[in-house]
């Protein structure tokens, strides 16, 4: 504790003060700053560049953008390489409770005082500070036709039909890429997790073992609920990332094949970013509708855990 | 006598400001930024010379050099919008007329006499440049898409086939290749992400890419017929499957490399790498003519270098492009890698002329005198990306049998032609 | 489930043991399994960058590229040779020490009055902080690159690092973690009469250390392997580019020779893991440390 020993009157928590208010905005004030300068301008910039004209020619020709309404929106909804790719980036979320449910237990698994543990923690991490580049080259050794993935399998005498080109099929790409996100996800939410689990006190769990609490029940009755401000943490941004995919796809598949593994994210890169052609209208149109779903889908997520916790307005 | 003591002092006059124009711009060197596109740092000792060759011959201009990569083309419109823009910048076709189509490049023949580009460069090379009427680029480096023929000659040998004089003849031993070697013949450039290559088989058969009022029309029986043929063997695992992911050029080395494809047919670049990777076999590699389709034409595509409309010294950029892309300083490229030079002149050059048992050396000589045959075949089409996206994608549907060959030809035709911006 | 109601086995403590061990036994089969899948990749690829290539082995051949015949460190200095990486590490270094701190000093002090205080605008605030996480970004380049060229900052790395620091993630991360502090230390240390930002840094950071450190690892990572806005920004000054920006020359170099991609690729990975082995510990100390 302090050494000062000036007497302060205790404020009650609950009334107005100009003190904490001031207080409050000077700590927040950096982050504000910066936010509103490179985060919030810029966004409702994008925004209403989504209601905009602007791209390659306007653009190269110095023109400003040009307002056009809903235009951008209609050409979405009519394109059906975009209702594609929203629908598999909605089908991407599958990926989500998977990875924070393995995550979790996961995380379990090594916040145990064991030998090892160290090195365990460090190399579950070690996809996540793999860059995407490698990760694309490593995997794409694996998935390929003479890689890895069918050398074992074959050796298993589990692929009847000979070896598979994972990412070429139309069947089994996109649950290649999600693998992919899986595993460059994992080892990410468990050291969130990790970082939660110390606080669940060791008592709780040492009272359950007592009472014979088998581990998966330990699990179930005490470590979810004890974790669920960072499990709503974790699968917010896991899902926020699911629907955002687009590294992966990138390097992998490009969207191939026959669109299988086209994202929404892949849709506004692609818009935004082809070169002389680019439409930054449509692409802002098109984030802006990802950003949407995302929004919705957030909402639905505070609900889940708010009202499966009991206080559910 | 007055009229001419007028003219001899308005020349002295003259004289005398240009005069004292130079001297302050030789005090202040113009500087100005130039991109080159993948070429550092393997080729940077020719590039650092040819800019201090330069930088020598014209003592008022500084080059500040910069090579890109992947993202060339987002730094470029970047560096426009932050008013920094580049002044000479190395393009391809594609990027040069889709640069052009949108208003981000100056005509080069406003800035260099149009007779000079006509005398330095083939006719060819210079219209794979003209975008509506105008030349946009200086031709630089180029390369041809069936340049030379490499094959593995043990692979050959054990196929119980020679090399193939044609494309009917390499469509032909395509599954006797697969079924006595298990490598794949060659590597057909089928679909790429940025590109419509495939077009470039039609071409190369002499079909027709455009009709004559310039709509899209890829869609007749003898169109149909040839992805057909391609289709059956791509169905008949006859062609590698990852030439739908990945680039063909990119994989065949790849493959070759590791004895899985027996030929490829492309640019003598591709020895470079097998040089790298795989010593011995480049060592047994034999190089030869390329097989080309019924039309007996070759198809190939070039480099550029353009100069942006933001550009702030345009004729200091203008001088160090056409320095670049000189008849001499190609030909030195040409000496440390074998590109085709798109310049005229390359063609008489003696060291075109040599013989020589490397295989490297074989196909230089073979391939770096016939600039003249650069041309991609078919001229892009305005609103490339989204025209290139579909066709790609109904090659793909067609290869995997979502749609028959005519229906996927009969929609992209469909589409182009509701689609292409003029 | 009624674990709780159960009765309690009668402790027979050598049952209890056997028990236990396998336990353990079943705990560590899993750590390995999770090991292969996590590393595989990884070993293969050390596997493919210490191969001499000359020996003029594939890549694909199971299991014999897994365990190289002729082992060498060839490629690594061919690839540090080429692209001359000595002065991209120290780039990578600068503008992630940067970006780590700031990010660390703006997420805590923002964080500790949207945990700590009531003042009017709170929930708004934070709401729309944490909404950033989910509006569209892809546009916001190339408005972040004028304002750069304005401040001046564009072509250095504290341009790169200034539009970073300030993110919903880490905000939101330090908030959470200031909220698990009990109030009851607060509250003694207000009597006391300390002043706020003692109490953030006496007491709050002391308590928060392992998501501090999480933070650290987190944003650590994410600017080592960040590209595409290092390679905007300092696009003009290409000397002062990091490492992931030098590094991807190599796919437009080598993509035909794998060895140097891989050799390449454990180069730019290394340094980074090194820090997460390194900071491992001390995230073990801040779990001991840390208040029950």
């Amino acid at each position: 504790m302090t050494r000062a020993q000036r007497s302060l009157t205790p404020r009650t928590r609950s009334s107005f003060s100009w003190r904490d208010t001031l207080m409050s905005y000077a700590f927040l004030a950096p982050a504000l700053i910066l936010l509103t300068l490179f985060t919030f301008y810029p966004l409702a910039y994008g925004s209403y560049l989504g209601f905009t004209e602007y791209g390659g020619a306007r653009f190269g020709q110095g023109l400003p953008p040009k307002w056009i309404g809903i235009e951008n929106f209609r050409t979405l909804f009519a394109d059906p390489l975009f209702l594609t790719s929203l629908g598999n980036s909605v089908k991407y979320l599958v990926v989500v409770p998977v990875l924070q449910l393995a995550s979790l237990a996961v995380a379990v698994l090594v916040n145990k005082n064991l030998p090892g543990m160290t090195f365990f923690r460090a190399a579950y991490y070690v996809p996540v500070v793999t860059s995407i580049s490698l990760a694309a080259v490593m995997w794409e050794w694996v998935y390929n036709k003479d890689g890895t993935l069918n050398w074992v399998l074959g050796a298993l005498h589990l692929l009847p039909n000979g070896a598979v080109g994972w990412l070429n099929g139309e069947a089994t790409a996109f649950w290649a890429v999600m693998l992919v996100t899986f595993w460059r996800g994992f080892g990410y939410y468990m050291v969130l997790y990790l970082a939660g689990l110390q606080g669940i006190p060791e008592e709780l769990e040492e009272a359950a073992v007592l009472d014979g609490a088998s581990a998966w029940q330990r699990f179930w009755q005490i470590t979810v609920p004890m974790m669920k401000p960072t499990i709503l943490l974790c699968s917010l941004l896991s899902t926020i990332a699911a629907l955002r995919v687009l590294e992966e796809v990138l390097v992998l598949t490009n969207g191939g094949p026959l669109n299988s593994t086209y994202t929404a994210l892949m849709y506004v890169y692609s818009k935004a970013f082809q070169g002389f052609n680019f439409d930054y209208g449509l692409a802002s149109a098109a984030g802006l509708v990802v950003a949407v779903v995302a929004l919705a889908l957030s909402v639905a997520n505070f609900r889940l855990f708010r009202e499966s916790d009991g206080e559910g307005t | 006598m007055k009229y001419a003591l007028r003219l001899l002092t308005l020349g002295l006059a003259f004289s005398a400001t240009s005069g004292h124009l130079s001297t302050a711009a030789a005090q202040q060197p113009v500087e100005i930024q130039f991109w080159t596109w993948y070429l550092s740092p393997k080729f940077d000792p020719y590039i650092k010379t040819t800019i201090a060759a330069f930088e020598k011959a014209n003592p008022t201009i500084k080059v500040k050099w910069f090579d890109k990569q992947a993202t060339m083309v987002q730094d470029f419109i970047a560096s426009v919008n932050m008013g920094g823009a580049p002044d000479v910048v190395n393009l391809n076709i594609d990027e040069t007329a889709k640069a052009a189509q949108n208003g981000f490049l100056r005509a080069v023949d406003g800035l260099t006499a149009p007779a000079t580009l006509k005398t330095t460069f083939y006719p060819q090379t210079l219209r794979n440049f003209t975008i509506g009427g105008k030349v946009y680029g200086y031709p630089w480096y180029g390369s041809l898409n069936e340049g030379v023929l490499l094959y593995n000659p043990d692979l050959l040998k054990k196929a119980g086939v020679s090399a193939p004089r044609n494309m009917t003849e390499m469509l032909n031993m395509v599954k006797a290749v697969k079924d006595k070697t298990g490598a794949y013949a060659w590597v057909p450039a089928l679909k790429d992400p940025g590109g419509a290559s495939f077009l470039g088989y039609f071409f190369s058969d002499g079909l027709p890419i455009y009709n004559a009022s310039g709509q899209a029309a890829f869609n007749s029986p003898a169109h149909i017929a040839l992805l057909q043929r391609y289709v059956d063997l791509f169905k008949g695992g006859y062609l590698p499957e990852d030439a739908l992911r990945k680039e063909a050029f990119q994989l065949a080395t790849e493959l070759y490399a590791q004895n899985k494809v027996a030929m490829i047919v492309g640019g003598p670049q591709a020895l470079n790498r097998i040089k790298d990777s795989n010593p011995s076999l480049y060592a047994k590699t034999v190089v030869t003519t390329a097989p080309l389709g019924k039309a007996g034409v070759q198809t190939g595509t070039s480099m550029g270098m353009v100069i942006p409309t933001a550009s702030k010294h345009p004729a200091e950029a203008a001088k160090l492009a056409a320095f670049f892309t000189n008849n001499v300083n190609q030909m030195e490229f040409a000496k440390i890698v074998p590109i085709v030079p798109t310049t005229a002149a390359a063609q008489n050059d003696p060291y075109f002329k040599k013989v020589s048992a490397d295989p490297i050396a074989k196909a230089t000589s073979l391939v770096g005198a016939s600039g003249r045959f650069i041309n991609p075949g078919f001229k892009v089409p305005g609103n490339s990306d989204d025209l290139y996206k579909n066709f790609s994608d109904n090659i793909e549907a067609a290869m995997l049998g979502k749609k028959t060959p005519a229906q996927a030809l009969n929609d992209t035709v469909s589409y182009w032609n509701t689609n292409m911006k003029k | 489930m009624s674990a709780v109601t159960r009765p309690i086995p009668s402790v027979v403590p050598r049952r209890k043991s056997s028990k236990k061990a396998l336990r353990l036994v079943l705990r560590y089969v899993l750590l390995f399994s999770v090991l292969i899948f996590a590393v595989f990749p990884f070993v293969w690829t050390f596997a493919i960058a210490i191969t001499d290539k000359r020996a003029g082995t594939s890549i694909y051949d199971f299991p014999a590229s897994l365990f190289p015949k002729a082992v060498t460190l060839n490629n690594f200095i061919e690839v540090y040779r080429t692209f001359e990486l000595g002065k991209y590490v120290w780039n990578s270094i600068s503008i992630t020490a940067l970006t780590v701190i700031g990010t660390l000093i703006v997420s805590a002090l923002a964080a500790y009055p949207l945990a700590r205080f009531r003042f009017p605008g709170k929930h708004i605030i934070f709401a729309i902080i944490v909404a950033t996480l989910v509006l569209p970004g892809e546009t916001t380049f190339i408005v972040n690159t004028l304002t750069l060229k304005k401040m001046g900052l564009l072509g250095t790395h504290l341009g790169v690092v200034i539009p970073t620091i300030a993110g919903a993630f880490g905000i939101f991360l330090m908030r959470q973690a200031f909220l698990s502090v009990p109030t009851a230390l607060l509250e003694a240390a207000r009597l006391d009469g300390a002043g706020e930002m003692t109490i953030l840094t006496r007491i709050m950071l002391p308590l928060t250390k392992p998501s501090l450190a999480a933070l650290g690892i987190f944003t650590l990572v994410g600017t080592w392997n960040a590209y595409f806005w290092p390679m905007l920004v300092l696009s003009a000054a290409p000397d002062k580019a990091p490492l992931s920006v030098a590094v991807l020359r190599l796919k437009g170099q080598f993509n035909y020779d794998p060895f140097n991609i891989a050799a390449g690729s454990l180069i730019m990975m290394l340094p980074v893991l090194l820090v997460f082995l390194a900071a491992q510990r001390y995230f073990m100390k801040g779990m001991e440390g840390a208040v029950k």
